[in-house]
């Protein structure tokens, strides 16, 4: 994998912004339904705001060792750990907007779990990003037998419209990583990330992603089974509604045999929402004794909106097991019927039934407290 | 103002299907239990669903009326509120609500918010009692995944909850064994001494096995879209001995049109 210093340096941000350059834009081809068109964005004149990140960390995380800090200051300190992760899940060549990453990025968030420690209570990240454009970096070191869960979230400054993220997650034997993230941007905003793992013999990566805000998203998730006993769930959901575009593809990638995915995504679109899903299982040859599953439902709640669903199963090897069940379509009329015949009228509950559809991944999320205040979030978007 | 359930000259249709009903004549009246027998394929099923409004039975003429207000113009969950219940013969599941989620909405739908969170948690607790169900049940996904006698338990509970001012049983007896009928019929005698006394009933059944623990006031039997015959508890006795055969040959008979 291509390497470049976490906080880079002149000469690699000048190639890493001319390799930007001469990358496609993510995310579908303008047509009928989808209106972005991203090659009028002249990524040389996107001019770099800042990122500032608090961490809600528990005196027991503290006190066991649990390092979660920028990575200005703990670049220094962790130099050996950083090096040897960064680079790792995600190579920032890959695309347009990685690239963009690389080339302008000042800060980034960096959390280290040492070898056994498990703390329960999660890591709460926030990063404070600043206009016109912010380019957060986050990097999760989880050695051998380490387990927590990380919650991030974003806090937008009144100035800024382009957010390009890299997200990477290296989960060392035996360690379990729950990662959650929570886009809720505003509207005006145009948010890309790229976001991977690594996940290592016996050890486990479960992501747990929404996609609710910004007037453009494009994300990309993956994870890589690299060893025996590797696992991971991909959890999202998102729900475009009026002016908002959502591309996100989500890869589980297994080079090693005897490794488990599960892939859960559940949309909906309202109001002339527009999005795409791709969903992706990748079985390498001779990985044999892999299970994989991939789930991805769509629910139209207008006639104006729009989700193409597309799953796509790659599957090099013989003796797995692979699955793939996919719906679009309307609320159920029966079920309508049944709620409305209890005295429910319709609005309330078509909303009921549509939160409920998204209970599946919602569940994913890691605390009642996230959970109830995206229910509170998705409620709000069928108005 | 007329009370009752009433219901005149109701001829339905389904799409491309005919007339299913072809002048259907009723009244239930609050407090009594009407059963309405009839073969398969006779309507009973085709009135409940266009008494309660679903959108895929269109009303060719006739009309029903609720205590004096009109239905057949109001959406489905604005007869519920007047005080019309249904109980699904196929109740739909809704993944991702719970069934304490599914309760408080629609009671609260229908009643307002006539009861403390602590009174309405009583409420449910005893009915549950009743019905012989788990507390995990409240927990669960509105009949995802639920057996048939369990689905049927979630009807019964609703309507104990919801305490309608008349109640459509739509075949609740059926693909139940011995044990989930017993549960459900017992339900509905505890429902008839408590807060379902005022409640008028009208129990759809092929079989009268759920007769047995509801008395009925007044036998419906239906044909061919058409109640053809109106009788007392002694005419459900007489199906459950003799079968259709010879009330649809009487029927032919006498030249009913």
């Amino acid at each position: 994998m291509a390497q470049l210093s976490v906080v880079p340096s002149r000469a690699g941000r000048d190639e890493a912004l001319a390799l930007a350059r001469t990358l496609p834009p993510p995310g579908p081809v303008p047509g009928r339904y989808w209106k972005i068109d991203l090659t009028k964005l002249a990524l040389e004149e996107v001019e770099p705001g800042s990122v500032t990140s608090r961490f809600a960390l528990s005196d027991e995380a503290k006190r066991k060792g649990v390092i979660a800090t920028d990575l200005g200051s703990a670049s220094r300190e962790h130099e050996a750990v950083i090096t040897a992760t960064e680079g790792n899940a995600v190579d920032w060549r890959s695309g347009r907007f990685t690239a963009l990453n690389a080339a302008r990025r000042e800060n980034g968030a960096f959390i280290f779990l040492p070898k056994g420690v498990v703390i329960e209570e999660p890591i709460v990240v926030t990063q404070r990003l600043e206009g016109p454009a912010a380019f957060p970096y986050v990097l999760v070191a989880a050695s051998e037998g380490s387990r927590a869960t990380i919650i991030t979230r974003y806090e937008a400054a009144p100035d800024l419209e382009l957010v390009s993220e890299i997200v990477e997650i290296v989960a060392l034997e035996h360690a379990s990583i729950t990662y959650s993230a929570v886009q809720d941007l505003p509207a005006n905003v145009r948010v890309f990330w790229s976001r991977r793992g690594n996940v290592g013999r016996d050890a486990e990566l479960n992501w747990a992603l929404a996609e609710l805000g910004a007037g453009v998203s494009i994300g990309d998730v993956k994870s890589t089974t690299l060893e025996a006993g590797a696992r991971t769930t991909i959890a999202g959901l998102f729900f475009p509604n009026k002016g908002q575009h959502v591309d996100l593809q989500s890869e589980a990638d297994h080079p090693a045999g005897k490794t488990q995915s599960e892939t859960i995504f559940k949309s909906a679109a309202i109001d002339g929402g527009q999005a795409r899903f791709i969903g992706n299982i990748r079985i390498r040859p001779s990985a044999h004794g892999v299970d994989a599953t991939l789930r991805d439902d769509a629910l139209l709640l207008s006639k104006d909106s729009h989700i193409d669903s597309i799953p796509a199963l790659e599957i090099g090897a013989n003796d797995v097991k692979a699955f793939h069940g996919a719906t679009i379509g309307a609320i159920d009329d029966e079920e309508l019927f049944y709620a409305m015949s209890r005295g429910i009228d319709r609005h309330e509950a078509e909303r009921m039934i549509a939160l409920g559809f998204f209970e599946p991944a919602l569940v994913r999320f890691p605390t009642e407290r996230l959970r109830e205040e995206l229910r509170g979030a998705l409620a709000g978007k069928i108005a | 103002m007329a009370s009752g359930l009433n219901v005149s000259d109701l001829h339905v249709t389904t799409g491309d299907s005919g007339e299913i009903l072809k002048g259907i004549d009723l009244k239930v009246e609050r407090g009594r239990i009407h059963a309405l027998m009839g073969p398969n394929g006779s309507g009973k099923s085709t009135l409940a669903f266009a008494l309660a409004g679903h959108p895929s039975y269109q009303i060719v003429r006739g009309n029903a009326t609720l205590d004096g207000e009109e239905l057949l113009a109001l959406s489905p969950d604005k007869r519920a509120k007047l005080g019309l219940f249904l109980s699904f013969q196929y109740p739909a599941a809704i993944p991702g609500v719970t069934v304490a989620n599914f309760l408080r909405t629609a009671r609260t739908a229908v009643r307002g918010s006539d009861l403390t969170p602590a009174q309405f948690r009583t409420l449910v607790f005893e009915q549950l009692d009743h019905l012989g169900i788990d507390t995990s049940f409240l927990g669960r996904y509105v009949n995802d995944g639920f057996s048939g006698g369990e689905k049927k338990r979630l009807e019964m509970l609703q309507l104990a909850i919801l305490a309608p001012k008349y109640a459509i049983l739509d075949e609740t007896d059926s693909g139940l064994d011995v044990d989930a009928l017993g549960a459900v019929g017992e339900s509905l005698t505890t429902l008839r001494s408590g807060a379902g006394k005022d409640t008028g009933f009208l129990i759809i059944t092929h079989y009268p096995r759920i007769l047995q623990y509801l008395e009925p006031d007044v036998v419906h039997v239906m044909m061919d879209g058409r109640i053809v015959k109106t009788g007392d508890a002694e005419l459900a006795h007489r199906i459950e001995s003799e079968g259709y055969d010879n009330i649809r040959d009487e029927v032919a008979a006498s030249g009913a049109a």
